[in-house]
């Protein structure tokens, strides 16, 4: 069966907090960490908004998921310190647990684990000469639960996280990243049932950092312009200092998904700067065997 | 100088439920526990996420330290790990 399905959707934990109360103790934490930032804040109208486009982005994409019909989705997302720390932090991990958990805000996660598919991705990397790191046990957390309360809210098909250190230095370049989607295809490509992929996370920001606040709206749009040419494979040359200058290393969970798709034109892109912190950013790819 | 033991407290500020009551009886106690310099220890009874991040925390985990302020205890944020 072909890989069916192809997604990219930020992670933002505001995208699923409420409009008003919750978005404003979310805001609070971050102009702690930079004040500067609360120049920016978005109104509750703004708020109310982007939380109507974001829903609309996400329903766009869960319907081409959805016309898919894909037998198990792999989940492409950084950690943030909830299951690594510096006493061990992986490049790229696939987790082979049975079923994995997680909770945000009032919602609960809870999803069967595709740890065969996962381990034919490990045995694919091991022969190629991409080592992965692998587990049996991760919890969920925002990088992954935002972008599936609105793709998979009923947990009809088994999920696979694959992780990406984005988020610790020294991390991995887009060109491996690239490669690490490139075997995931062949592995789908040559699996038995109909696999579908999402990236999460991104576009511009900064989190905990000084820089808080700034979203390079520019560089996101050519990212995206990129994707719909059909052009992701030249991204593999950019560096890493580019992307994290524009506060895009979340986009290497992306470029792992670019690595999956080839040349194909991104289908559908949505994109709302949030005002607070984050570009939100939304692709789909149609995905031809 | 390694910040490992500045970002550890932080990590098990926001992982462990136990250490976080600890801390919030008995900040000094648990910082006891860490090899920290006085003023990683300075910065963490401030609540100072900008100055922990300026000694070498995770910007990240320098967030934790507001778990320990009054008025930041019920953040939503927190409701994940």
């Amino acid at each position: 069966m072909p890989l069916v399905s192809a997604l990219a959707a930020s992670h933002a934990p505001n995208i699923l907090l409420e409009p008003g109360a919750e978005w404003d103790e979310f805001m609070a934490l971050h102009y702690r960490m930079a004040p500067h930032a609360a120049a920016s804040k978005p109104s509750l109208e703004a708020q109310q908004k982007l939380r109507r486009d974001a829903e609309k982005a996400y329903r766009a994409l869960r319907a081409d998921l959805e016309a898919a019909r894909p037998d198990a989705l792999i989940v492409v997302a950084n950690d943030q310190f909830v299951n690594f720390f510096f006493n061990n932090i992986p490049t790229f991990f696939v987790t082979l647990a049975d079923e994995v958990k997680g909770q945000f805000t009032r919602h609960k996660f809870h999803y069967r684990n595709d740890k065969e598919l996962g381990r034919a991705i490990l045995r694919a990397g091991l022969e190629a000469g991409i080592d992965f790191s692998y587990g049996e046990y991760i919890e969920l957390q925002h990088t992954q639960v935002v972008p599936l309360y609105f793709l998979l809210p009923q947990p009809k098909i088994p999920i696979l996280p694959i992780y990406v250190n984005t988020w610790v230095d020294p991390i991995p370049t887009p060109r491996r990243c690239y490669q690490v989607g490139e075997l995931i295809r062949k592995v789908a490509n040559g699996w038995k049932e109909r696999v579908a992929i999402l990236a999460t996370g991104g576009l511009s920001h900064f989190p905990g950092s000084p820089r808080i606040g700034e979203i390079d709206t520019q560089f996101d749009h050519k990212l995206l312009e990129i994707m719909r040419e059909g052009r992701g494979r030249s991204l593999a040359d950019y560096s890493l200092e580019q992307l994290l200058q524009a506060g895009d290393s979340e986009f290497l969970n992306w470029m792992v998904v670019l690595g999956t798709v080839g040349d194909a034109k991104a289908a559908s892109t949505f994109y709302m700067p949030d005002h607070v912190a984050t570009g939100w950013g939304f692709v789909s790819w149609k995905i031809s065997s | 100088m390694s910040s490992y033991h500045l970002n550890r407290l932080l990590f098990d500020l926001k992982m462990s439920d136990q250490i976080f009551q600890q801390a919030l009886a008995n900040l000094d106690g648990v910082m006891n526990r860490y090899d920290l310099t006085p003023e990683e220890k300075e910065a963490l009874k401030a609540g100072d996420p900008r100055r922990l991040r300026q000694l070498g925390a995770h910007g990240m985990l320098a967030l934790y330290v507001m778990r320990l302020n009054p008025d930041f205890r019920a953040n939503v944020y927190w409701t994940q790990k």
